[in-house]
């Protein structure tokens, strides 16, 4: 199966992804890290997401950009957090595809997905501030909206987590356990 | 407790005087109202204000203790994080803190509603 879970930030969507890789109950568990550690800020945001995952029995590895070669083999589910740090260090790291993102994203996906029984990407919702942004964060915009859009259309289930209450917009939650 | 959520602009607080008989009297605007009366009003609107201003004024604010207090207060703030990461660190962090707190509402509430132009929709039943 492919689960797609979005929501805006803050809003629980990673414990809740993280419970959903349990009900799947397909072992072993990986757990993709997107987010690059720039700083003390992004060191503490990745902590934080490693002390929720402690006891969880998740592998990890990390993967800043180049989805598709990256070593998913051997997993039952991999959990991919977060499209939108994926999304902008392909954009804009050296050795990322740049313009080209969307379709080398994508083509991750589809392998990491062939390799392994679940895969659950989440991503986040950052289209709906009302703020006008320059030209490039704009182009950031689009391209992970893009992404989420061609996501959600291959995915078996998409959510969006508000507040940590999951609003399902495409598949059938109640029945998840059915599907494992 | 009750918490309503959404954008701004969306008719929160009108939709929340309708669906739960509260008269605007009753309540507190989290923007202006003295810290304590969160403990004692019917509604609390501009919640996200509320946790902003706890921020600046360095007071802790506890969840707990308003559950104690006035379990039955109905919660509405605007519902952040469906933007870009904020430049400024402080923006970031009073959107982490209201998107924490949020949750930690979310699952305590009786119910949680979600206003879109003025037409709510309950997310999460009693």
């Amino acid at each position: 199966m492919l689960i797609l879970v979005t929501g805006g930030s803050g809003s629980g969507k990673s414990e809740f992804a993280e419970n959903l890789v349990l009900r799947l109950h397909t072992k072993p568990y990986l757990y993709v890290a997107t987010m690059y550690p720039f700083d003390e800020e992004c060191l503490q945001r990745i902590q934080r997401h490693r002390a929720m995952r402690r006891e969880k029995e998740f592998d990890t590895l990390e993967c800043y950009t180049g989805l598709k070669d990256a070593g998913t083999e051997g997993y039952g589910t991999v959990l991919l957090e977060c499209m939108s740090n994926l999304a902008a260090n392909e954009m804009y790291q050296e050795g990322g595809s740049g313009d080209r993102c969307v379709e080398e994203i994508l083509e991750g996906i589809r392998r990491v997905r062939e390799r392994c029984t679940h895969l659950v990407v989440v991503s986040n919702e950052i289209f709906s501030d009302g703020i006008e942004y320059d030209p490039e964060t704009r182009r950031y915009q689009r391209y992970l909206g893009e992404i989420n859009c061609r996501i959600a259309e291959m995915a078996d289930l998409a959510v969006e987590v508000v507040y940590t209450i999951p609003l399902v917009h495409k598949g059938n939650l109640e029945k998840l356990e059915e599907r494992r | 407790m009750i918490l309503v959520v959404g954008g701004c602009f969306q008719g929160k607080k009108e939709y929340a005087f309708r669906q739960f008989g509260i008269r605007p009297e009753e309540a507190a605007d989290g923007a202006l109202c003295p810290p304590e009366a969160i403990f004692e009003t019917k509604m609390l609107y501009h919640f996200h204000e509320y946790i902003r201003r706890s921020m600046e004024e360095e007071r802790e604010f506890s969840l707990e203790e308003l559950l104690e207090k006035n379990p039955g207060v109905v919660l509405v703030t605007n519902e952040l994080g469906y933007g870009v990461v904020p430049a400024d660190r402080f923006d970031r962090e009073y959107r982490e803190k209201t998107g924490r707190i949020c949750c930690q509402a979310a699952q305590a509430a009786g119910e949680v509603h979600r206003v879109v132009c003025g037409l709510g929709t309950v997310i999460k039943h009693g």
